[in-house]
């Protein structure tokens, strides 16, 4: 994929009122978007209930994002997280007694997405999904409970009856192995 | 900073970066973060891979939430950009009519490179600007007088007048995507209302720092802001221009790195097939400098690019960008 402008250039355009460049940067990330927050909510119509929120926030308040700390895609997913952990939280208090089979319909329904973006996007999670399935268990373990969720490593440390301080280490060194496996796979800049 | 924050805080990166941490500890680690550039390196990259860690089976969500995701954005924001390309236009147009209106009668009679003199290049400019005006329906007043800084100035304020209004939600309103004519060398081109606004004020710029050159005064910069819609612009532009300059490789790109001012990444589509699947040439050069070169104030040696991979095809994109102005 050839990026046609930098984050700074498309930063700029949403500043100043160009909603071009909202659907230019929709189109280059709501699969991401709609993935970590199809992942976290396994709810199709969260999924695309969070996708809306997260380009709608970027379109209000581009100035919140600062390209100096980082690039735009590491901004967004982390927004998706944090919206996508709200709506869990907010459907578990609204409907405690109903079980979620969302994973379940999950593998049934697929949207039909442009074939390049896809191939492209395709060999990225696998690259991804070999990452992640290379930790070690414990290691795995700690960011699945951490990142999808939404444990803080103290919580972690209590469900998995390790100390905090392992807990810590065993999140820092599972992102730098999978930061290390996709450098290699030129997902991630060395 | 003590050792002991360091460390401390270089233990939390792996957590903070899966937003596994309170509060309080977050704003510890974002403050060290802002000294420490070890530790920020670091943090960038573990944030970068947490961000792919969902991404084991790509999802695309349906098509039609494309649709519903703008529909709710402009509820929630106006797009602002018509005000924000007319107030750029309206600068410029400020910062040439107080050149102007310091003009003595002798001035007015330099001779310019390219319209006679002084009073031609004014004349050459109310001409072009008149075709935007015609193309958003402003009222314009045939020119009675023979006064060249008079006419283009009154021209200039209805013009302005009926854009300010549009952008303001007071009068007609214009759609960006609106048909208006740019000024080109070989006659008038239609594209959009976006781009013909951002000519305006390139060309108001333009021929202000035409007069500060033949003055000997030094040449004012534009905004970065402005300098990067006017090389969007230029990239919009060069497809069909490098396509008739008979420069066509399907699937080509050149990409062009602008530092200083107004400095971006762009890739250049070589010619009108297709997207663009592989770069044949960088070039990296002055922003403003590129700019100058499109206006045809520049040469392609005066720019001295540093053209990487086929060197032909970088300098001919280069070359073919300066024929882009309209004098």
């Amino acid at each position: 994929m050839l990026p046609g402008s930098t984050d700074v250039q498309l930063r700029e355009r949403l500043v100043a009122g160009d909603d071009e460049a909202l659907a230019e940067a929709y189109e280059r990330w709501s699969p991401l978007v709609h993935t970590v927050a199809l992942r976290i909510t396994a709810d199709h119509e969260a999924a695309q209930d969070v996708t809306q929120e997260v380009f709608v926030r970027l379109w209000e308040r581009p100035e919140a994002y600062d390209p100096d700390r980082g690039a735009l895609r590491t901004w967004l997913c982390a927004m998706t997280r944090g919206r996508a952990l709200d709506s869990i939280r907010r459907r578990r208090t609204r409907d405690r007694h109903q079980t979620t089979a969302g994973a379940a319909h999950l593998a049934t329904q697929r949207s039909q997405p442009d074939v390049d973006e896809v191939l492209t996007w395709e060999q990225e999670a696998k690259a991804v999904r070999e990452a992640v399935r290379a930790l070690p268990d414990p290691q795995r373990e700690a960011v699945r409970l951490a990142y999808f969720e939404g444990h803080t490593y103290r919580e972690v440390a209590r469900v998995l009856r390790i100390p905090e301080g392992t807990a810590k280490s065993r999140l820092r060194r599972a992102l730098a192995n999978v930061a290390h496996r996709l450098a290699e796979e030129g997902i991630l800049e060395r | 900073m003590t050792t002991e924050t360091h460390s401390g805080v270089s233990d939390l990166l792996g957590a903070w970066a899966l937003g596994g941490i309170d509060d309080a500890e977050r704003a510890m680690v974002e403050d060290h973060l802002r000294t420490c550039i070890t530790c920020e390196n670091e943090a960038r990259r573990l944030a970068s891979a947490a961000s792919w860690l969902a991404v084991e089976e790509v999802r695309p969500p349906p098509s039609d939430l494309l649709a519903r995701t703008l529909t709710a954005a402009r509820r929630r924001r106006r797009p602002t950009l018509l005000n924000t390309l007319v107030q750029a236009y309206e600068t410029q147009v400020g910062s040439l009519d107080d050149v102007l209106g310091g003009l003595g009668p002798v001035d007015w009679r330099r001779p310019d490179p390219r319209h006679g003199d002084v009073r031609g290049l004014i004349v050459h400019l109310t001409g072009n600007d008149a075709m935007l005006a015609a193309d958003v329906d402003a009222r314009i007043a045939a020119p009675t007088e023979d006064d060249v800084h008079g006419v283009w100035h009154e021209q200039s304020r209805l013009l302005m007048a009926r854009l300010t209004d549009a952008g303001a939600g007071s009068g007609p309103g214009l759609a960006l995507d609106r048909p208006a004519r740019l000024a080109t060398r070989s006659g008038p081109v239609t594209r959009h209302l976006r781009d013909a606004l951002v000519q305006r004020s390139f060309e108001a710029w333009t021929h202000r720092d035409d007069l500060a050159a033949l003055a000997g005064r030094p040449l004012g910069p534009p905004p970065p802001d402005q300098v990067r819609r006017i090389v969007d612009l230029a990239v919009r532009l060069l497809p069909g221009a490098l396509a008739a300059a008979g420069v066509e490789y399907p699937g080509g790109g050149v990409r062009l790195l602008l530092e200083n001012s107004g400095d971006g990444e762009w890739t250049v589509q070589l010619g009108t097939h297709g997207p663009v699947e592989r770069i044949v040439a960088s070039v990296r050069a002055d922003a403003i400098g590129f700019t100058r070169l499109v206006a045809g104030r520049r040469t392609v040696a005066d720019l001295d690019p540093a053209v990487t991979g086929d060197v032909g095809v970088g300098r001919r994109v280069l070359a073919v960008a300066s024929t882009l102005g309209c004098d």
